[in-house]
């Protein structure tokens, strides 16, 4: 029954994902020639020095990357469903109607995990050519504020797709929003550092909110 | 046996009261048509009987199971066809029978593809990009293909031409009473239920009108047509009569009355008239009869 809940899942965002993968290949690529193209014409400890110093950051065409393919996932996972009260038709599976959504929405969030991982994966692999270990580290610790907005992201939209009340749905995105910029906030590199686990533990908090709407969807709110 | 027990259902949109202590069963075995105009409670109830709107006071039972907390082994014994032939249109039949078919362990394929093999459409083609009468067919063929002992049918009829109405009752009727299924469908096409059900149930504004065999509701509910002598005359007939509708010197006249006891009833009332005669009704007929026209 789980592979079939899966099997479901990803009929529905495997073109996102594919998508998502080149997008973010083509930005890393981008980054990349761009690094090796100013450190031939401007010399390496300069274009270091720019970067801990004055706060040059050479990866800002990822910052709202995952926040794009957060909201991808989630809508083509969950807009699909409530496209003439589809959800019902998930609901009257023989699985309890919070385990298929469990499962659904753990699917979807791993597959989100999965292709930021790559990401950060790869970034740090090219990085490592061009940059020593203390300004890769400086980088991550900037960039995850980022990705963990971006599962957020996914984790929010979910929850505003499934509610069945209108109202509801653009009292939680507004909220939503709000709370999303916090995650994609501008500052100096590394200034995240301290409230990196908190966020941590708010995106995990949020991944299951979804489970308010599904039961609000079943008790027949409207 | 009942296969659907429901007690003392009420419930409101907000304020607006949509029925009040209403109660009803449908037997094991037996293809049940619940009939009503809009606004009756017709999905309300079908709402209620898959646990997707809780009722403000009372409960529906299925196979003795609360509808609100339906274990996954009840929800598998329940084939539930959503108006207007829902389903997950981002898949093509090959996918949606996979999809489906992990979930029933007594999955029987067979009729599904006997059933898709008779729609001309790609192995590939997805079932967004299909008729509505198609889609109606994926829809029957996943549900046969489940092999359910109770199928809720939600407006079966919706967006089907004629032909496809006809597939579907003539395959649901011989499907139900050779398996011993038990039915519980609603329809806007009363005719269609005409072939299909075995007993009605027919919801007015806050209440159930009639609920019985179909066979003894045709029987026992009839139209008199009257032409009256003194047209302009006020007439109380609603000691016998469930609905009059008059028209200048003509009279309609439905009720659950011999022809006897309504022209010894209006000679009782003195109401003379020309012509008196009783009219053939079709089910949908009876029904206008009962709920009346508006």
């Amino acid at each position: 029954m789980f592979k079939s809940v899966i099997y479901k899942e990803w009929l529905k965002i495997r073109l996102i994902v594919l998508i998502a993968l080149g997008l973010s290949l083509l930005a890393l690529i981008n980054i990349f020639l761009k690094v090796r193209h100013d450190i031939l014409f401007v010399d390496a400890a300069n274009y270091w020095y720019s970067f801990l110093f004055r706060g040059r950051a050479y990866f800002m065409v990822l910052k709202f990357l995952p926040f794009v393919i957060g909201l991808a996932i989630a809508i083509a996972q969950y807009f699909p469903e409530t496209v003439n009260k589809r959800i019902k038709l998930t609901f009257h599976l023989p699985v309890s109607e919070n385990g298929v959504l469990i499962r659904m929405h753990a699917f979807g969030a791993l597959v989100l995990v999965v292709l930021l991982a790559l990401v950060l994966g790869l970034f740090v692999a090219g990085s490592a050519i061009f940059f020593p270990s203390n300004i890769i580290d400086a980088s991550l610790i900037t960039m995850l504020p980022w990705f963990l907005g971006g599962l957020a992201t996914y984790f929010l939209v979910a929850l505003v797709l499934l509610e069945p009340v209108w109202l509801f749905r653009g009292l939680y995105s507004v909220i939503a929003a709000g709370f999303v910029t916090f995650f994609f906030t501008s500052a100096s590199i590394g200034a995240f550092k301290p409230v990196l686990l908190p966020l941590a533990l708010i995106t995990l908090l949020l991944s299951c909110v979804v489970l308010f709407s599904g039961y609000r969807f079943r008790k027949g709110e409207m | 046996m009942y296969a659907i027990e429901c007690k003392n259902l009420t419930h409101y949109y907000g304020k607006k009261l949509v029925y009040e202590n209403m109660s009803f069963n449908v037997e094991e075995g037996k293809i049940l048509g619940l009939l009503g105009k809009n606004g009756t409670g017709k999905s309300t109830t079908i709402n209620i009987l898959n646990g997707f709107l809780q009722p403000f006071a009372g409960e529906c039972l299925i196979y003795g199971e609360n509808t609100q907390l339906l274990t996954p082994e009840t929800k598998r014994r329940i084939g539930f066809l959503i108006e207007g032939h829902v389903q997950y249109t981002f898949m093509n039949i090959h996918q949606i029978e996979k999809f489906y078919s992990g979930f029933y362990p007594n999955w029987n394929s067979a009729p599904y593809w006997e059933l898709m093999s008779k729609l001309k459409v790609t192995p590939k083609q997805k079932i967004s990009t299909m008729s509505c009468g198609q889609r109606s067919q994926v829809a029957l063929g996943l549900i046969l293909a489940q092999d359910p002992d109770l199928l809720i049918l939600d407006d079966f009829s919706m967006g089907l031409d004629p032909g496809y109405r006809r597939l579907f009752i003539d395959y649901m009727r011989e499907y139900a009473k050779a398996e011993h299924k038990t039915v519980f469908v609603t329809s806007h096409i009363i005719q269609d239920m005409e072939r299909l059900i075995d007993d009605v149930m027919i919801m007015d504004y806050n209440k159930i009108l009639a609920q019985q065999p179909i066979e003894q509701f045709m029987n026992t509910f009839r139209q008199f047509n009257i032409t009256l002598a003194s047209p302009e005359r006020e007439i109380d007939l609603n000691g016998i009569a469930v609905n009059i509708e008059k028209v200048k010197d003509k009279l309609e006249f439905y009720t659950y009355s011999s022809e006897d006891e309504v022209k010894g009833y209006l000679n009782s009332k003195g109401v003379e008239y020309t012509s008196f005669e009783e009219k053939k009704m079709s089910l949908e007929d009876a029904f206008i009869g009962l709920t009346r026209k508006y």
